[in-house]
């Protein structure tokens, strides 16, 4: 088990240096740092200065192999607009981002697993039509669409949830729904797909025999079976949320990851989105391998390593 | 990353939902505007920032030894009393007694002194330094409220430079104890202007309050509060929702339609920004190119029909504009030669030119696409087969300092500067901007910049700017308006200069 943990997290930094080399070079061969921090009409001067303050007058291998050297010893560099080191800015909007996304996860089961469970319980039905229409229209709806549906329907037309903002729990309400509402159709249709499944199995029919209907059948015996592939793909959602939460953030002016994502894009903020990306693949990778040490943790019947 | 567009849309799409609601209006009620801005403020000290928004903040929390009038676009004194030209390059100015910094510490000649003496110095890395090292040698405290200032070279726009770029600090601001911080005002402002800094949390919101102990005219509003909102959607529903007063840089299809309701107002104000075609008259791309022939450069002004693409495309208040600056700046001549919209003639210019069958044309350009395909569409209407290339700003740049550009459509907004030289600078002097290989052009420039007098100043840059129009080295196209949403209960003047000047805004 160890050595599949540490084969995998070296396999987490190699996608995430591979992405940072990718992501280095593409951002300084699509902008200039220096016009984006200085702005579209600065004085060719002020450029230049800036361009030298920063160093971004060396070559392109020099810097990255510069970057790559201050990550070995922890140092990720200082961002360019906040002037502050990149680990710290992370770490402060983190928060942030963390409670959106286990938000956005808590949306997801609320609705997913419950429709699914109806839709199973009742297939080809008109409940099973209607969880069909929920899923694909999740499916087909873009976050920022839904971001601003929800944003007029229930902090303009009826001022329910505040339009932005992340201050109190109120402020995540929406947001979590928007995020989370992408992640709806995969997993309410592994559930009603595992719950039919099991359903037919013999174990069920017994249980039948025994006289377990409605709700406890599915609680003692069929829901713990046919939420297995649920919680591993339920891992890789939440590491999904994670870099999934730039557009839902900037939307709702949340101050986390995402929305650092975005800005320092936008700006070449390059030392930040280097971070960003490291960040972002370290989590992802961190949350499947979370999902298949759940897997074997739920069913012994599965072995890793 | 969604387009303006695509958001605007979707906008507007909402729009129809919210509009049978009745908004409700905070501002007013407790003396608070609230204002939206996309840019991340990370930084409140405007002599190590450059961005509008920080403009649009200084004139807010500092003060400046003089201010420019955005009404005759004169310099007037602010902190200075008064001030007088020794010499060419020798400048006395005499300071208000009455000024005083945030912390209530009276304003002297000493900080005055050393504000501009750190940010002309190397070590202060300011982005206002390589305005100021052009032109000042030092600057020496005379007496208690006296400052003469020894200038590099003669230099008109010394007064403007003052009273745009730098903001007065307190002495040892940057370097107390003899340690060097530059971020020292970034978050801790220390600033003499009409409001000061409550709180700041960068990149989310800054509250400024009133300063009762201002120098100058007080504004109306006792407290700003400055939300960053990335997305324009969201700015719009605060609007809607009475979060947010005002906000600026709208795309003119939703300030159309929001305002269009009874929950905003719609502002459109003049810009000082300009968009237009640069040719290759110097022939850097192909030394016998058609662009190096006049009879071609003016055929394509005559092609263009700027007014419908002021009018349609650009919007709001923007306007056609014959000259190589925008008409609110000092010196721009209207009188100079103007080419109207005439395809038959551009037509026969070309044919004159001996190029009747058209000839084929790379054209550049990095923003506004509907106003750089309409620009491409007028010059195929007369014979010219155009290649658009609508690249990042980056790549333009670069391909521009390479000389591989023959012809790119431009803009310019001369950082709200209203004189003629932040805009015939940079494009008709020692710059790879400057494609007309001109240097007659250049020296008239440049000879703007070197005498104090303005009668003399505005002959030197209608000598330049005649000779521009004649030459057509630009297809001039139109100037650009600022589109702001606004409270209905919020009156915001605007200026000529297009700066927002928030401290002028008041309750109806």
């Amino acid at each position: 088990m160890l050595r599949y943990i540490a084969l995998r997290g070296l396999l987490a930094l190699l996608v995430a240096f591979t992405v940072s080399l990718a992501a280095f070079f593409l951002l300084n061969v699509a902008t200039d740092p220096a016009q984006a921090i200085a702005g579209e009409d600065a004085p060719p001067e002020v450029v230049e200065s800036i361009r030298a303050r920063y160093g971004l007058d060396r070559p392109l291998p020099v810097r990255y192999a510069d970057w790559l050297g201050g990550v070995m010893t922890g140092d990720f560099g200082e961002s360019y607009y906040w002037h502050k080191p990149v680990a710290t800015l992370v770490a402060d909007r983190a928060d942030e981002t963390i409670t959106l996304a286990l938000s956005a996860l808590a949306v997801t089961i609320l609705i997913a697993i419950p429709l699914g469970a109806l839709a199973a319980l009742n297939p080809n039905s008109w409940i099973d039509r209607f969880a069909l229409g929920v899923a694909v229209s999740a499916q087909a709806v873009p976050n920022f669409w839904l971001g601003l549906i929800v944003i007029i329907l229930f902090a303009v037309t009826f001022p329910i949830f505040p339009v932005s903002g992340d201050d109190t729990w109120r402020h995540f309400v929406l947001p979590a729904f928007v995020l989370g509402a992408s992640s709806v159709p995969a997993v309410m249709r592994l559930t009603r797909t595992g719950l039919i499944e099991v359903m037919g199995a013999d174990y069920i029919r017994t249980a039948r025999a025994k006289g377990f209907r409605g709700w406890p059948l599915l609680r003692r015996h069929a829901l713990r079976n046919a939420l297995l592939p649920v919680i591993s793909v339920l891992a890789v959602q939440l590491g999904q949320k994670f870099g999934g939460s730039v557009i839902t953030e900037s939307i709702f002016a949340i101050n986390g990851l995402g929305r650092l994502a975005l800005e320092s894009i936008l700006g070449a903020d390059i030392p930040t989105v280097q971070m960003l990306i490291f960040v972002f693949a370290i989590v992802f990778v961190a949350m499947n391998l979370l999902a298949d040490i759940l897997n074997a943790a739920l069913d012994p019947r599965i072995r890793i390593g | 990353m969604l387009t303006v567009r695509m958001r605007s849309l979707c906008a507007a799409t909402m729009l129809t939902l919210a509009t049978s609601v009745a908004p409700a209006f905070a501002g007013k009620s407790d003396d608070t505007l609230r204002v939206a801005m996309a840019e991340e403020i990370l930084n409140l000290d405007y002599n190590y920032t450059t961005k509008r928004e920080y403009i649009i903040l200084a004139q807010l929390t500092d003060a400046t030894l003089f201010n420019i009038n955005p009404q005759t676009a004169e310099v007037e004194p602010s902190v200075a009393k008064s001030y007088e030209f020794v010499d060419d390059t020798t400048l006395d100015v005499v300071l208000r007694d009455d000024v005083t910094f945030h912390d209530g510490s009276k304003l002297t000649a000493e900080d005055v002194a050393y504000t501009y003496n750190w940010i002309n110095s190397p070590d202060s890395e300011s982005n206002a330094n390589g305005v100021v090292e052009r032109w000042l040698d030092n600057a020496e405290v005379t007496g208690p409220n006296t400052v003469r200032f020894h200038l590099k070279s003669v230099y008109p726009l010394v007064l403007r430079d003052m009273g745009a770029r730098i903001m007065l600090r307190k002495a040892g601001s940057y370097d107390a104890n003899g340690e060097i911080d530059r971020d020292a005002m970034a978050s801790d402002l220390i600033g003499a202007g009409p409001y000061k800094v409550v709180s700041f949390e960068p990149g989310t919101e800054l509250v400024l309050e009133r300063y009762d102990g201002y120098f100058g005219d007080k504004p109306e509003i006792s407290k700003i509060v400055v939300r960053n909102l990335p997305d324009i959607g969201t700015q719009q529903a605060e609007l809607m929702s009475g979060g947010v007063d005002w906000m600026f840089k709208v795309p003119l299809d939703l300030a159309e339609s929001l305002g269009a309701t009874p929950m905003a107002e719609h502002l459109s104000g003049p810009d000082l920004r300009v968009g237009f075609l640069v040719l290759d008259a110097a022939g850097y791309t192909d030394e016998d190119g058609p662009l190096t022939n006049v009879l071609v450069r003016r055929a394509i002004n005559h092609a263009l029909n700027t007014p419908e693409m002021a009018k349609f495309l650009i919007g709001g208040s923007a306007e056609a504009i014959h000259t190589a600056c925008h008409p609110a700046q000092f010196g721009c001549d209207q009188s100079v030669t103007a080419y109207p919209y005439d395809p038959d003639k551009a037509r026969a210019l070309l044919a004159e030119a001996g190029y009747e069958n058209g000839f084929p044309l790379e054209l550049w350009a990095y923003r506004d696409k509907a106003a750089s395909e309409a620009i491409a569409s007028d010059l195929k209407a007369v014979g010219i087969d155009v290649n658009l290339r609508y690249v990042k700003l980056q790549s333009l740049n670069q391909a521009r300092a390479q000389r591989e550009i023959p012809a790119y459509f431009g803009t310019w907004g001369s950082g709200g500067t209203a004189d003629t030289a932040a805009i015939a600078r940079i494009h008709f002097s020692d710059s790879d901007r400057n494609l007309s290989g001109d240097a007659e052009l250049e020296k008239t420039v440049l000879a703007a910049e070197q005498t104090n007098d303005p009668a003399e100043r505005k002959a030197l840059y209608s000598e330049a700017l005649g000779h521009i129009a004649d030459q057509a080295y630009w297809a001039p196209l139109f100037s650009y308006s600022a589109n702001y949403l606004v409270s209905p209960d919020l009156d915001f003047p605007l200026d000529p200069d297009g700066l927002p000047r928030l401290q002028n805004a008041h309750w109806k």
